[in-house]
């Protein structure tokens, strides 16, 4: 449910830029967040359909750049990208790590517009 | 034509946030932002923490729920001010419905703010308030793996409340994975091993508490 607030979040976001870059019809929305940060593309997209309705971002496409899941291993001292989130580190197998990347929050990256 | 926004889509809300922050501050008022599963024990902790700290600070309650106001009836027999937030449908409080809670409160005379958050493991951890701290409460029944299937929450707070600990020898939850795996998404994440029933664990809980609202005064003079 959270994804109707993050689209009209967004929707707000595009119409305070459309005022200021006097822009008239949104082609493309390009989104970026962590693969973990429980957003759902095709929730998203439902929402945005949805809500958009309207407005100059209506029949625009999003496009989502999605953050992979990073662990920091204390023993080995590198950073590892994983499928899926665990404490366990894929290589020497101990349990001394850390999650660095795959939570980041919603962004807005870029706007392709007329 | 292409336009460079980089923004994050929560910016109008990190904004109101950080208003009710600057009026929380001003008002000295330490705000935590409970958040959980349904049924983990939110309400219950509210009240023990307000048995435990109502001589010593005053506190008020926000109360959070998709409808009704059995929380907010339970909260209101300790004697404390209480708002009840309908949400309505949505899953999480925002920074603006605080923001629309506060007039029924004279700040002025607050320390302590508790904002029960809505049952849920997942939105509540993106939407800010304005709190200083994002607890959260993770009960044995639910089980050991939701820091893994869950890691957001697990990374925004602060304080990690195991709660229900009297139920251990009855559920199987691999305490040993939960804090593992906690600790994994955030190492500065404070751990408390509690039963609100049989109030085991409790007083450590209130003494991290009134830490952080003592120091919390001295930055704030």
């Amino acid at each position: 449910m959270h994804e109707l607030s993050l689209i009209q979040s967004l929707l707000d976001i595009i119409e305070d830029y459309a005022q200021k870059r006097h822009f008239k019809k949104v082609n493309t929305v390009k989104l970026s967040f962590g693969k973990l940060s429980s957003i759902e593309p095709k929730c998203l997209e439902f929402a945005f359909e949805a809500q958009s309705k309207e407005t100059k971002a209506q029949g625009a496409t999003l496009e989502f750049d999605i953050l992979p899941i990073v662990i920091y291993c204390i023993s080995c001292e590198k950073e590892m990208k994983v499928d899926a989130y665990t404490a366990t580190c894929p290589q020497c197998k101990g349990e001394d790590v850390i999650m660095v990347g795959g939570a980041q929050e919603l962004k807005i990256i870029e706007l392709d517009v007329d | 034509m292409k336009v460079s926004v980089v923004k994050n889509v929560l910016d109008a809300n990190d904004r109101i946030a950080m208003e009710n922050r600057a009026l929380f501050d001003k008002n000295k008022i330490y705000v935590i932002n409970l958040m959980s599963s349904p049924g983990a024990g939110k309400t219950t902790l509210v009240e023990r923490t307000i048995e435990a700290l109502k001589d010593k600070y005053a506190i008020a309650v926000i109360e959070g729920d998709i409808q009704d106001t059995c929380d907010a009836d339970r909260v209101a027999k300790l004697g404390i001010p209480v708002v009840q937030i309908n949400t309505g449908g949505a899953c999480h409080i925002d920074g603006n419905m605080v923001r629309e809670a506060l007039p029924a409160f004279n700040l002025e005379k607050l320390d302590l703010l508790l904002v029960e958050n809505v049952g849920n493991l997942v939105c509540p951890a993106e939407f800010k308030i304005g709190e200083n701290t994002k607890a959260m409460i993770l009960s044995t029944p639910e089980g050991a793996d939701k820091p893994a299937k869950y890691p957001r929450m697990f990374q925004e707070s602060t304080v990690m409340i195991i709660n229900k600990a009297d139920l251990l020898p009855y559920v199987d939850f691999d305490m040993e994975r939960a804090r593992r795996d906690a600790r994994a998404t955030n190492r500065g994440i404070n751990i408390f091993e509690v039963s609100c029933k049989t109030s085991s664990g409790l007083s450590d809980w209130f003494r991290w508490l009134e830490d952080q609202i003592e120091s919390f005064k001295k930055l704030n003079p």
